[in-house]
């Protein structure tokens, strides 16, 4: 390392001072080279998401816009793309995903906020770092072994309770989705309750508080943003699953009408049917349509739970 | 006695009262007082005693009753007595009195009716045992009695001067206060408390239950087939019998490739982010791809590892292309980890440097990546499992049905070349579940076959092992790292 000071005026002078000044100091060519590098990868993110989107996208297009119909394609239940002539209508699809998840949701919102209020305001620390610990094995357990548990576990379980013929339905997906959601929905949740000054839960207990109240009171309010932030990254996180509800569902192209009903997803659809087309084929582009689709709900829900912290946050700082 | 001279004209008949009643005749009264009981409050009085100024004739033997409701004493000196009995004394025979106990003394017009509850007393007493006012009480709330001793004494002597007259339907409470006990409120707060904490408890159990189950059935279910040749063997006759080690060999392959990929470049966008970013809108939409980028269905990422990698970059269905599928899947959470991990070196750190003259990357490479290198690895590692355990990436990008590799020899460790197919275990445990056939009884019988069930849960099992064992390692460093921290 050169002991030199940093002269400003030569620096600024000419192209060739600025060099000799760069190659003179400690910050030589290299660094220059790394610091490129590290700028590069930083944009590397911007770049994947418009790679994604534009990959998926470049082989929907010549589907989206020449040959498939719009208002049959949101407005059909008819999903036969092996008839003749194929029917691409995915409300049925749609309807399987919107089902599956609302039920997920309805039971994993209230116990993952329950659970990230416990773990956050009522457990002891040891209570606390292993209910963590728990709930991070809890959301590594990969998507093909919830499947299978679906399968195998929750399958003939669910048979023996209703009485059901066939134990993959909407029920089974949801409970295994709300399962794999939940881990999403607390740690986020926590960390939302957590951001909380303690200030804020000082002065409530001061006052006379307990700890219910002040949850209810204080912590609600407070990390309301960053709560509803966990709900929606546990919503996207049910509607992008693939694998688990691939063989929870029971895949049958229906609008469930009960809970007991099999029926279908966006996702499982692409998986189940990808591999059986023709590289090029319609049938191949409209599952990359329904790709496009999923990318833009994805992003969709992503954005506005960024946006729900963002814009509170904002508000608060005023 | 003055409650001899009422007259019992102008009673409404009185109404059984539904609140429990305790009564302090033999058998001591129910009232625990340790636990604040709901229903104790709703009843207003701990303890009640009854007066009934008829009641000398329906006495059984003549004598007044012991101030139950079926026996009601027949005076005030009697219903005095009674609890003197109970509560008097320095160790109080039944029942010691604590906060907010209260007394009632009713008086009835019939032995069995209880009058109302709820009516405002008509006199009213407290007995403070910390009370200040020594042997001056009046029993008021401004001189209070000490004791209950004391207390009988002072209503025994106004009742003796006649200045207590209680008319049916009118009650006497006395009321033990002490200064730092719980009141009604307080304790209905309480319960509250642990209402709330005991539901929210339930719902914390209700997701370790699940887990605990889940595991448990996995490994009992798997146990007849968790055997080092299970690990160790290659799949063969059709799937039916032997292990599950090319789908782990190529696993390994596409999480080590993947992770060769995605680590470097996640690292230097969690150092870009958190080091070189300026605050500006640039950098948050750079944030936000991070966030979207993490949100994208895995479907979606097989879908452009589809279209990106085996179409664009001609790479087939292929070891590279799955592992560039799933690089690209795992890199915002490493991004993110790497901030996080990043942003935990005190700042402070980084001026003493900079104040030595270093530039801002030899701080970045000689202070704060390895004041930080074990935080980033945490997150690398949690990768690790995601990877390992991810399917839908690799569905259509490199993951093959079977891939027939060598059983021994060097091709037993390197059975994948990067440009063909490989197995891979989440995958595996897909087929076995929904493909493979299973091996004919007489297989099993002949010992050359595994039952199918037994081969899908021991697959699953080896999957969540491997999934849960570099989590564990990730949850470990994590520990030790926050238990040796420097700072």
């Amino acid at each position: 390392m050169s002991a030199s000071p940093l002269q400003p005026d030569q620096t600024k002078r000419s192209l060739g001072g600025w060099l000799r000044a760069q190659l003179g100091q400690s910050r030589g060519l290299g660094e220059l080279a790394i610091e490129s590098l590290i700028r590069l990868c930083g944009y590397s993110a911007i770049l994947f998401v418009f790679g994604i989107f534009f990959f998926v996208f470049r082989e929907g297009a010549p589907m989206l816009f020449g040959g498939l119909n719009l208002a049959e394609f949101f407005g059909s239940t008819d999903w036969n793309p092996v008839g003749d002539p194929p029917r691409y209508g995915i409300l049925a699809l749609l309807a399987g995903t919107m089902s599956v998840t609302i039920l997920s949701m309805a039971i994993a919102v209230p116990l993952g906020l329950g659970a990230a209020i416990y773990v956050s305001e009522f457990s002891s620390p040891r209570l606390k770092e292993f209910l963590k610990i728990t709930i991070e094995m809890l959301a590594a357990i990969p998507s093909i072994v919830w499947g299978f548990i679906a399968y195998m576990m929750l399958n003939p379980l669910i048979i023996e309770w209703t009485g059901a013929p066939i134990g993959l339905n909407v029920l089974n997906a949801g409970i295994i989705l709300a399962l794999m959601s939940v881990p999403v929905i607390v740690s986020v949740g926590e960390d939302a309750l957590k951001a909380v000054p303690d200030s804020y839960r000082e002065a409530a207990l001061a006052l006379g508080a307990g700890r219910w109240e002040v949850v209810y009171r204080v912590l609600f309010p407070a990390a309301k943003s960053g709560l509803l932030a966990a709900v929606l990254l546990g919503v996207g996180r049910a509607i992008g699953e693939t694998m688990a509800v691939l063989m929870a569902t029971g895949h049958a192209t229906q609008v469930p009408h009960s809970l007991l009903d099999r029926t279908q997803t966006l996702t499982a659809t692409i998986a189940a049917e990808l591999g059986e087309t023709v590289q090029g084929d319609d049938h191949y582009r409209v599952l990359f349509v329904i790709g496009i689709l999923l990318f833009v709900i994805a992003f969709a829900v992503n954005l506005t739970a960024d946006l729900v912290v963002k814009g509170v946050r904002g508000k608060q700082n005023v | 006695m003055s409650s001899g001279k009422m007259s019992n004209g102008g009673l409404k008949t009185p109404k059984a009262d539904p609140a429990p009643r305790r009564m302090p005749s033999a058998t001591p009264p129910a009232k625990t007082n340790g636990a604040p009981a709901p229903s104790a409050e709703r009843a207003h009085a701990s303890y009640r005693y009854f007066l009934c100024p008829a009641s000398k004739s329906s006495a059984p033997n003549g004598a007044g009753g012991d101030a139950s409701l079926e026996r009601p004493a027949s005076s005030l000196t009697e219903v005095v007595a009674a609890i003197g009995r109970c509560h008097g004394g320095a160790e109080p025979s039944v029942k010691r009195l604590a906060g907010y106990d209260r007394i009632e003394i009713c008086a009835t017009s019939l032995p069995g009716v209880a009058p109302t509850a709820g009516r405002k007393p008509r006199y009213a007493f407290v007995v403070d045992p910390l009370g200040t006012s020594d042997g001056r009480g009046v029993g008021s709330d401004h001189a209070p009695w000490p004791d209950v001793d004391t207390a009988l004494a002072g209503i025994r002597k106004l009742s003796e001067q006649g200045a207590l007259t209680l008319a049916p339907g009118e009650h006497l409470r006395l009321s033990v206060r002490e200064v730092f006990s719980a009141t009604p409120v307080d304790r209905r707060k309480r319960l509250k408390e642990r209402v709330a904490q005991t539901i929210f408890l339930a719902m914390t159990v209700a997701l370790v239950v699940p887990l605990v189950v889940i595991l448990t059935h996995l490994v009992a279910k798997a146990w007849p087939v968790l055997t080092p040749s299970f690990v160790f063997e290659n799949p063969k006759n059709n799937m039916t019998a032997g292990g599950v080690w090319a789908p782990l060999i190529g696993t390994f392959y596409l999480v080590f490739i993947s992770l060769a990929v995605a680590a470097p470049i996640g690292i230097l966008a969690g150092v870009y982010l958190n080091e070189y970013a300026r605050d500006n809108w640039f950098t948050r939409i750079v944030n936000l791809a991070v966030v979207n980028l993490a949100g994208v269905p895995s479907i979606v990422h097989a879908l452009f590892g589809v279209g990106a990698f085996v179409m664009f970059a001609g790479m087939g269905e292929s070891v590279l292309a799955a592992s560039c599928t799933l690089a690209v899947m795992t890199l915002p959470v490493i991004i993110s980890s790497t901030k996080e991990a990043l942003a935990s070196v005190p700042m402070s750190f980084r001026e003493a440097c900079w104040n030595m003259g270093a530039s801002r990357w030899q701080t970045i490479r000689t202070i704060v990546l390895p004041n930080s290198i074990s935080g980033i690895l945490t997150g690398v590692i949690l990768q690790v499992s995601r990877a390992a355990g991810e399917t839908a990436p690799i569905l259509f990008t490199g993951a093959a049905y079977f891939v027939n590799v060598p059983n021994k020899g060097l091709g037993y460790f390197f059975p994948y070349a990067l440009d063909k197919s490989c197995m891979a275990l989440s995958y595996h445990l897909h087929v076995v579940l929904t493909q493979v056939k299973g091996a004919s009884p007489a297989q099993i019988a002949a010992g050359t076959g595994i039952p199918l069930e037994q081969l899908q849960y021991g697959t699953a099992v080896v999957l969540i092992g491997l999934v849960l064992a570099v989590n564990s390692v990730s949850i470990g460093l994590r520990m030790y790292l926050r238990s040796h921290k420097k700072w």
